[in-house]
């Protein structure tokens, strides 16, 4: 079974009592839900949900909008990447962030310094992450000092992304190469042996090669699918033979 | 147009399979169809709408039957905001009365036309008001200043407000969850909620947020909120028409928004197979009204089938290939002469998104029509998935292929196909309801390929369907008794 959306295994219980009452509408919980939000972001946990529920406060009451916290709670759903928290956090903000040049009379990009900027600097990440191309998202990632700044309050950032990467790696791989591992990860030498190791457990092959074992997702074998028999089905069939015994 | 004006249409037939007597389903359906007839005729509530509503209890029965009427075409912007302030002393009245009303109300519809109007009357309001202050037409001066003074008119708190209270007064949630746990709902109805005006506005309101929630893009929420609701054909939302169709519509709108396409389409499937077996019984004007919506739906299916390759019940899929076939056939084949195709469609089938707030007047640029913002959103998702076709097309050909190789035919670089592998790999486990609240269910594949890359050497792997054996014995069992 998994998890559902709305649950999560480490929320506070007052966190919990106000998503699931009125005073989740209340503004006086903004401050709750920000702290909330720091705390997630110190202690490595996430809680969609909850953070969902603090940018509908500040969608209703725009006045209190803390574009720290908003930022903070984007960066941390890139790190679930690629589970819809992103694009569903990305809803709950201000039409005007996304616009494009296209749509608005305004010209040009964002004003340095603005919501809207580095919204459109985390949504690049995000769509370089969906798309696979982890190369791009590292070398995006320290290209821009805005980049350090947007991350720098989410504890342990690079090292979560590294292991959603191996994650994604390991449903998909059997075998890597360590060129192209090295880029993903962007890690290379004693650091990218020690992360391929220790945390992920595969093994360097004589070929230069990472070996990943075997998973229910990437053993590739092909199934049959068959069909379920009720007994059910065949009630009519037993029904008849008790009539015509009779 | 909307489904606020379809057919008042009552349905009580049982679940039915696809091997139903359908000559027992039809009289079923052509019973409840008289019934309707007759309760469009029978006038309970066909009274002449009385146009200010502003007086006490003593006609209140002529503000209950304004407050389902809807609003004429073109209303001013003044009848608007009398509009909204006729709600409000209604909805007032109805929960802060001493004691609960006494009145009874004409039926299951009134209550489900009285919240379904109010939230089309918010809605459209909004819509408007957005729209005046990111284009500020000079005609429409007055209108805009009107409307700078009042920022509060169809306020979003307002309007949950009066949700979230009628829900609370009904204590309709204690009631079902108890009929969930098979306990007597009544023991927990209050004085409230034991009364069929409090029962029915508080049931049809959970259905109302649910609508309110997904226009204002918070979708998880929205599915959230029907959970005391079962989703089933006894449920009392089923047994008017235009209830049904919007709890579906919305239900699998946010589904989709949340990627989970199995559980759209179960949603979008459900309702349109109910439509295209009542059909015949529904010929009447109002009929046309929810064709609109219908077809908003069949647009959405072929969104979602395009993300998600699934076989279709026959009857959907001839009137999918009939409305969007060709769009189907391309939005299929993927690649980026698809994304127009995706987002022409996105457009017609997308509720009016709301903001919450009042917009800005000053800056008119910082209005965007939450529509586009939305549809930015989803375009993401469509260019991520845009290759999967692709890719899927020429891995059912093999069952070893070399990566350098495959990409030379997609006269692509050997990285950009290696993410697309990755990325289609991913896209193919999804989120599945399985049972429980509508956010609970498990991570499946979708896909009945499958494959894993050892270095560059990419084995592929398919999941056939065996021979479904049982029904044919069953079938020609039967025929020899």
């Amino acid at each position: 079974m998994g998890i559902a959306f709305d649950v999560a295994p480490d929320r506070p219980e007052n966190i919990d009592t106000i998503l699931n009452g009125l005073d989740r509408y209340n503004p006086e919980t903004t401050a709750v839900f920000q702290e909330y939000v720091a705390q997630q972001c110190e202690n490595q946990t996430y809680d969609c949900y909850a953070n969902l529920a603090l940018l509908k406060s500040y969608q209703f009451n725009p006045h209190l909008t803390r574009d720290e916290a908003t930022t903070n709670i984007l960066v941390k759903a890139l790190t679930v990447f690629p589970s819809p928290d992103f694009p569903l956090c990305l809803s709950l903000l201000p039409p005007y962030v996304l616009a494009t040049t296209k749509t608005t009379t305004q010209s040009g990009p964002p004003a340095a310094g603005s919501l809207a900027e580095a919204v459109q600097h985390l949504t690049t990440l995000h769509t370089q992450l969906i798309n696979a191309d982890y190369a791009a998202f590292w070398s995006t990632l320290d290209s821009d000092d805005l980049y350090a700044d947007l991350v720098a309050d989410v504890q342990g950032f690079e090292e979560m992304m590294r292991v959603r990467i191996a994650v994604v790696v390991s449903q998909c791989m059997q075998e890597v190469d360590r060129s192209v591992l090295e880029s993903w990860l962007n890690l290379t030498g004693a650091k990218f042996d020690g992360f391929v190791k220790e945390v992920c457990g595969w093994k360097m092959n004589e070929q230069g090669k990472v070996a990943i074992p075997l998973n229910k997702e990437n053993e590739a074998k092909g199934t049959v699918v068959r069909e379920d028999v009720k007994f059910e089905q065949f009630g009519r069939m037993i029904k008849r033979a008790y009539e015509v015994g009779a | 147009m909307s489904v606020r004006q379809a057919p008042k249409y009552q349905q009580n037939a049982p679940e039915r399979t696809i091997d139903d007597d359908s000559d027992v389903e039809e009289e079923a359906l052509a019973n409840d169809y008289q019934e309707q007839v007759s309760y469009e005729d029978g006038g309970d509530y066909d009274l002449d709408r009385t146009g200010s509503a502003g007086g006490g209890p003593q006609d209140l029965h002529a503000q209950l039957v304004a407050a389902a009427q809807p609003l004429e075409y073109g209303a001013s912007i003044e009848l608007k905001i009398q509009s909204y302030d006729s709600y409000c002393a209604l909805f007032h009245y109805i929960l802060n009365s001493e004691g609960p009303v006494d009145i009874e109300v004409p039926s299951y519809y009134w209550a489900w036309d009285v919240i379904d109007e109010f939230i089309y009357q918010f809605n459209s309001f909004c819509a408007y008001r957005q729209r005046l202050a990111h284009t500020q037409p000079a005609d429409k001066e007055d209108d805009i200043s009107i409307l700078r003074e009042n920022p509060n008119t169809w306020g979003c708190y307002s309007v949950l407000n009066v949700l979230y209270s009628l829900i609370q007064r009904s204590q309709i949630s204690e009631q079902l969850a108890a009929k969930k746990r098979g306990e007597d709902s009544a023991l927990y109805a209050g004085e409230y909620g034991s009364r069929n005006l409090y029962q029915m506005l508080g049931y049809f309101s959970i259905i109302g947020l649910l609508r309110v929630h997904c226009l204002l893009g918070d979708f998880s929420l929205a599915l959230k909120t029907l959970d005391d609701i079962e989703l089933n054909k006894r449920a009392m939302f089923a047994r008017v028409m235009a209830a049904n169709f919007t709890t579906y519509y919305y239900v699998g709108f946010s589904y989709m928004m949340m990627h989970r396409y199995a559980d759209a389409l179960r949603a979008f499937n459900h309702i349109l197979i109910y439509v295209s077996r009542t059909k015949n019984f529904q010929k009447n004007a109002q009929f046309d009204s929810i064709t609109k919506k219908n077809d908003q739906m069949y647009a959405l299916v072929a969104i979602c089938v395009a993300f998600y390759p699934q076989r279709l019940d026959d009857t959907i899929h001839t009137a999918l290939r009939e409305k969007y076939g060709e769009q189907l056939t391309r939005m299929q084949r993927g690649g980026p002469e698809a994304l127009p195709i995706f987002e022409e469609l996105f457009r017609a089938a997308c509720p009016k998104f709301i903001s919450p707030t009042a917009p800005d007047f000053d800056n008119p640029q910082l209005n965007v029509d939450p529509v586009e913002h939305h549809l930015a959103i989803f375009m993401e998702e469509v260019k991520n998935n845009m290759f999967s076709p692709t890719v899927r097309s020429y891995l059912k050909l093999y069952t070893t292929m070399d990566l350098k190789k495959l990409a030379g035919f997609l006269e692509v670089d050997a990285e950009t196909l290696r993410s697309w592998l990755l990325v289609n790999k991913q896209r193919s486990r999804q989120m599945r309801h399985s049972e429980g609240g509508l956010l609970e269910g498990d991570v499946v594949n979708s896909s009945d390929l499958d494959y894993a890359m050892q270095a560059d050497l990419i084995h592929v792997s398919e999941a056939k369907v065996g021979r479904r054996l049982v029904d044919w014995y069953l079938r020609n069992l039967a025929r020899t008794y």
